[in-house]
């Protein structure tokens, strides 16, 4: 397993607002998913993930509502708005674009 | 829309239920720890690897927890909190810091929100009449006395009426004291005021009930109208509106009353009761000149024009009347007149003593800021090390200073409300307009705004220091911080030294007026019977029947007898002037075969009718002749006597006994010469004075002066049932000692004086404060290297001198500036000094003095306990 790449700045948001467009998730469920979905390329340490989910809770991009999680504990879901989905749309499309544009410069040769 | 209320709801949750917040947050956290752990577990690793390994992955979790309070965005208001709450404690963690700093500050700005509501309402706060700052009030001066606002005559006023092109309706007025009785109600004597027609216009004020005097009213053959205060009229009318259209007795002859003015309006005097209208005959001579002016400038003219004109005009009038000479007529403001001369600068100095007093309160407590940011050096460096932002710091300890400034600004508020009452209750200073002074919202903003800024003031040094903090070397440093604390030493020495420049200033201004002060007690009024056996009241024999000579003097006789033969006098006297500043009367005077040019007059003196017993009663010293006897009489030979002053000044190397003068009346021999006395205010030089017998000079209202054994205090029933006895229409007034009366003719000195030294004497407790700590700060620095010095052996009075001498050097330095601090600064009490240089020798040399000995002593205290430092301790301490 090569070293975990840290994530792009701002990325970190777009990577939970898809995620949590799954489905409703606690913390370290996200961050696993995370991982998983990357095969283990991307890693999410708590200290990007809580703070960023706090921050996209105080923008009303997602809510959060206390649940039994799958281990029969209280844990923190967080879900998507209304706003929320609107937010990935846009975040995805200027990833898109994003992305797009810097493999063009990265190819050419 | 409703994702606003979301994030409002959001926001408000993480400010006011925090603890709920951070529940939350702790359980989420803790969830995911769990979670890393039991997956660490599930990865075959035994617990304790599984959870160190997951606390590794997690970091700093109160990290983690500040990183998600920012990101909730109610940091600002979170760590404001925070601020408050950790400033809180720290200031109740150091009690004696807090309480000292706290009281420096509260005095200061105590004193300061009290001068500035007292200057503000006397000088700034708009008097209460329609566009005040267009009124002005116009005196007269001329040569023959040297008078700052005097008065003018009715024939004076005529021709300034008929030439005036800058005032809209010139007005004219007098205050005296007037009887005031009427069927059925009790007679009594308040002040009163003659003014025109056009005085409540000119003001442009509105009475509470009836109306004031209309064009015309002024004019000759018009019927008596009086308006009455709100004050009388509650109190002899009960506040009926009946009052309107009955008649009162002012001075013995009826007058309508037509209306009544609130309490607020207070001219031409504060305890002006009554107004009537001035009726303007046609005058047939110069005088009597008892009146002065007050107009309102016609839109588009200024004071400056105004004065012009009335320069012009004081020309035409020096042509027309030869006496006059050198005329000025002075157009002041309203509120100049109001003031006088004296009362603006004393006040303008006080609010500036008062300033530099709020200077050393904020340079002491930015000392024991800096004191104390000393101290936390380490703490902040900590912090700073733990990833606490520099711009975090300085708020934090800015946070602590406003803190600090906001409790005293409540403080000093409560004594600033606590002293304004009793100024404007008791008005110890005898000042004008203090009706206007009170606590409002001016001095409460003026009060926020001043207790913010000296917060951030003394805040501002120590949190730069703190937050400057260097890192490395200030953690490892310890408590051995010899050479590091050089830098804030220094700059504590530098505030500590303008702390004592600024109090020595002080000192010396307060001793300057202290000084000065004395000189007006010790001045002699011209009298020896010590002041508190002297009674004194001002009878007027309300009945007009007194006005004729024979029946007024027959009324006075019996007044006099009655007094001598009440138990506890000793003698009594009438007269029409009492020392220090009841002057009756002034007028020129002729010398018998004095040829005098054309136009040429004596000076004006003071004329004085006394009582056979007059001299006696007070103790004014015959120098040579005779006093007075009862043999004086009308018809019987005129005589007169003269002071000291004016015999040397009017008959120089003469024998004035025997020479012949006139006032108006026959040719009056001179019988006696006298000692002088002072009838025109303790501070004026002594004017020649000339007495003539009451009998032979008759006049309405006199003063009635008895001299008892003891306290004459007790006397003033008695007296007053005995003369209402002889005639119930009889009023008094004024019924003082004469040590009130003196009392009263300093009240404002003594006031500037007290107010000055009492700044001068915080000033120097505050110093005191400041030098302690800073010699205290400068001992426990050198606790080692005393111990050292003490362990090669040397002696504890070298000790003791090193540390005196820190305080000596600290002491001469402040002393140097201040006095050249307080050589330029003096000159502004120049108007407040009596018979004292603003340069006084003594002063200047005391007051050095007096600051060594306060630094010396705030020195001896750590000095002492630095001998004390044991050798042992000093080595073992790191």
């Amino acid at each position: 397993m090569s070293k975990p790449i840290d994530l792009v700045q701002g990325t970190l948001d777009l990577l939970i607002l898809k995620i949590l467009d799954l489905e409703p998730m606690h913390g370290w469920a996200i961050a696993q998913r995370i991982r998983l979905m990357s095969n283990e390329v991307l890693q999410v340490g708590q200290s990007a993930l809580y703070p960023a989910l706090h921050k996209l809770e105080q923008q009303g991009w997602i809510e959060a509502e206390w649940k039994i999680s799958e281990n029969n504990r209280r844990a923190k879901y967080y879900s998507l708005t209304l706003a929320g989905h609107q937010a990935l749309a846009n975040e995805a499309s200027r990833w898109e674009r994003l992305s797009a544009a810097i493999s063009l410069i990265v190819r050419t040769t | 829309m409703a994702r606003l209320f979301v994030k409002i709801h959001l926001r408000l949750r993480s400010v006011f239920q925090t603890r709920k917040v951070e529940e939350e947050l702790d359980e989420e956290l803790q969830y995911h720890l769990d979670r890393q752990i039991e997956e660490g577990e599930s990865r075959g690793l035994d617990p304790e690897a599984a959870r160190f390994a997951a606390l590794r992955d997690m970091g700093a979790i109160a990290q983690r927890k500040d990183e998600c309070r920012d990101a909730r965005a109610v940091n600002w208001i979170e760590n404001l909190r925070q601020d408050l709450r950790y400033g809180i404690r720290t200031l109740r963690k150091s009690p004696a810091f807090s309480v000292v700093a706290v009281l420096a500050l509260a005095l200061g700005i105590g004193a300061n929100a009290t001068m500035f509501s007292v200057v503000y309402g006397i000088l700034l706060r708009p008097l209460p009449y329609a566009d005040a700052d267009r009124i002005a009030s116009i005196s007269m001066n001329y040569a023959s006395r040297d008078n700052v606002f005097g008065t003018m005559c009715i024939r004076d006023f005529l021709m300034w009426k008929d030439s005036n092109r800058v005032f809209e309706e010139p007005s004219l007025f007098r205050s005296q004291r007037m009887d005031i009785g009427g069927t059925g109600s009790v007679p009594e004597q308040v002040q009163g005021a003659f003014v025109t027609a056009g005085f409540f216009s000119t003001l442009g004020v509105s009475p509470i009930i009836g109306r004031t005097f209309m064009t015309g009213e002024d004019k000759p053959a018009t019927a008596s109208l009086a308006v009455l205060s709100e004050g009388m009229w509650r109190r002899r009318f009960g506040g009926s509106a009946r009052v309107l259209g009955q008649a009162i007795l002012v001075n013995g002859v009826p007058a309508t009353v037509i209306g009544v003015m609130p309490a607020s309006f207070q001219l031409p005097r504060r305890e002006t009761e009554v107004w009537t209208n001035l009726i303007l005959n046609p005058p047939t001579r110069y005088g009597p000149w008892f009146y002065r002016g007050i107009a309102r400038l016609k839109p588009g003219m200024t004071f400056e024009a105004a004065q012009a004109e009335m320069d012009s005009i004081g020309l035409q009038m020096a042509q027309q009347n030869p006496y006059y000479k050198r005329v000025t007529l002075p157009v002041l403001s309203l509120r100049d007149a109001l003031l006088g001369t004296a009362v603006k600068p004393a006040m303008l100095v006080l609010m500036g003593a008062v300033a530099l007093l709020l200077l050393i309160a904020v340079v002491n407590v930015a000392n024991l800021m800096l004191a104390r940011a000393t101290v936390r050096e380490r703490e902040m460096a900590l912090r700073l090390s733990l990833g606490a932002g520099r711009g975090r710091l300085v708020r934090q300890l800015l946070t602590e200073s406003v803190l600090l400034a906001a409790i005293a600004g409540i403080a000093g508020l409560s004594i600033a409300w606590i002293s304004i009452e009793l100024i404007r209750v008791g008005n110890p200073g005898n000042l004008p307009l203090i009706d206007s002074v009170r606590l409002d919202w001016t001095a409460l903003a003026f009060v926020g705004a001043m207790s913010t800024m000296t917060g951030i003031l003394f805040g501002l040094a120590p949190a730069f220091a703190g937050a400057r903090a260097d890192l490395h070397s200030k953690i490892k440093e310890g408590g051995r911080s010899s050479s590091a604390g050089k830098g804030l030493g220094r700059a504590r020495a530098t505030l500590v030294v303008s702390e004592i420049a600024i109090s020595l200033m002080l000192v010396v201004g307060a001793g300057l007026l202290v000084r000065s002060f004395v000189n007006l007690q010790r001045v002699n009024g011209g009298f020896a019977t010590p002041p508190h056996q002297l009674l004194s009241m001002l009878i007027s024999p309300g009945n007009r029947k007194y006005d004729n000579a024979a029946s007024g003097l027959a009324f006075h006789d019996e007044v006099l007898r009655r007094a001598r033969n009440t138990p506890g006098v000793e003698l009594a006297a009438i007269t029409d002037s009492l020392p220090p500043d009841r002057e009756g009367n002034a007028d020129s005077f002729q010398i018998e075969g004095q040829v005098l040019a054309s136009g040429e007059m004596n000076p004006v003196v003071s004329a004085v009718t006394a009582s056979s017993d007059y001299f006696s009663t007070l103790r004014i010293p015959l120098v040579r002749g005779r006093f007075f006897t009862d043999h004086d009489r009308l018809g019987a030979a005129p005589v007169a006597i003269v002071s000291e002053g004016f015999a040397q000044r009017f008959f120089p190397a003469q024998e004035a006994l025997g020479k012949r003068i006139k006032q108006g009346g026959p040719w009056m021999e001179i019988v006696g010469i006298v000692g002088n006395v002072k009838y025109r205010g303790l501070t004026f030089n002594t004017d020649p004075v000339l007495y003539m017998p009451f009998h032979q000079e008759y006049g309405g209202r006199r003063f009635l002066v008895v001299r008892s054994a003891g306290d004459a205090q007790p006397l003033g029933e008695t007296l007053r049932r005995e003369i209402q006895s002889i005639d119930p229409s009889t009023t008094l007034a004024q019924i003082i000692t004469m040590e009130q009366a003196l009392d009263l003719s300093v009240s404002r000195p003594r006031f500037n004086t007290l107010l000055l030294s009492l700044f001068a004497a915080i000033a120097i407790l505050l110093a005191v404060v400041g030098i302690y700590g800073l010699i205290a700060y400068w001992v426990a620095q050198r606790r080692h290297e005393i111990g050292v010095r003490m362990a090669l052996g040397a002696a504890p009075t070298e000790v003791m001198r090193m540390v005196l001498r820190q305080g000596a050097l600290l002491a001469s330095t402040g002393i140097a500036i201040g006095l050249g601090g307080a050589f330029f600064l003096t000159g502004l009490l120049k108007t407040m000094l009596f018979e004292i240089g603003v340069m006084d020798v003594l002063t200047f040399a005391a007051a050095p003095l007096v600051i060594m000995l306060v630094v010396l002593f705030a020195t001896i205290i750590p000095a002492f306990r630095a001998t004390r430092i044991s050798p042992m301790v000093a080595l073992r301490c790191d």
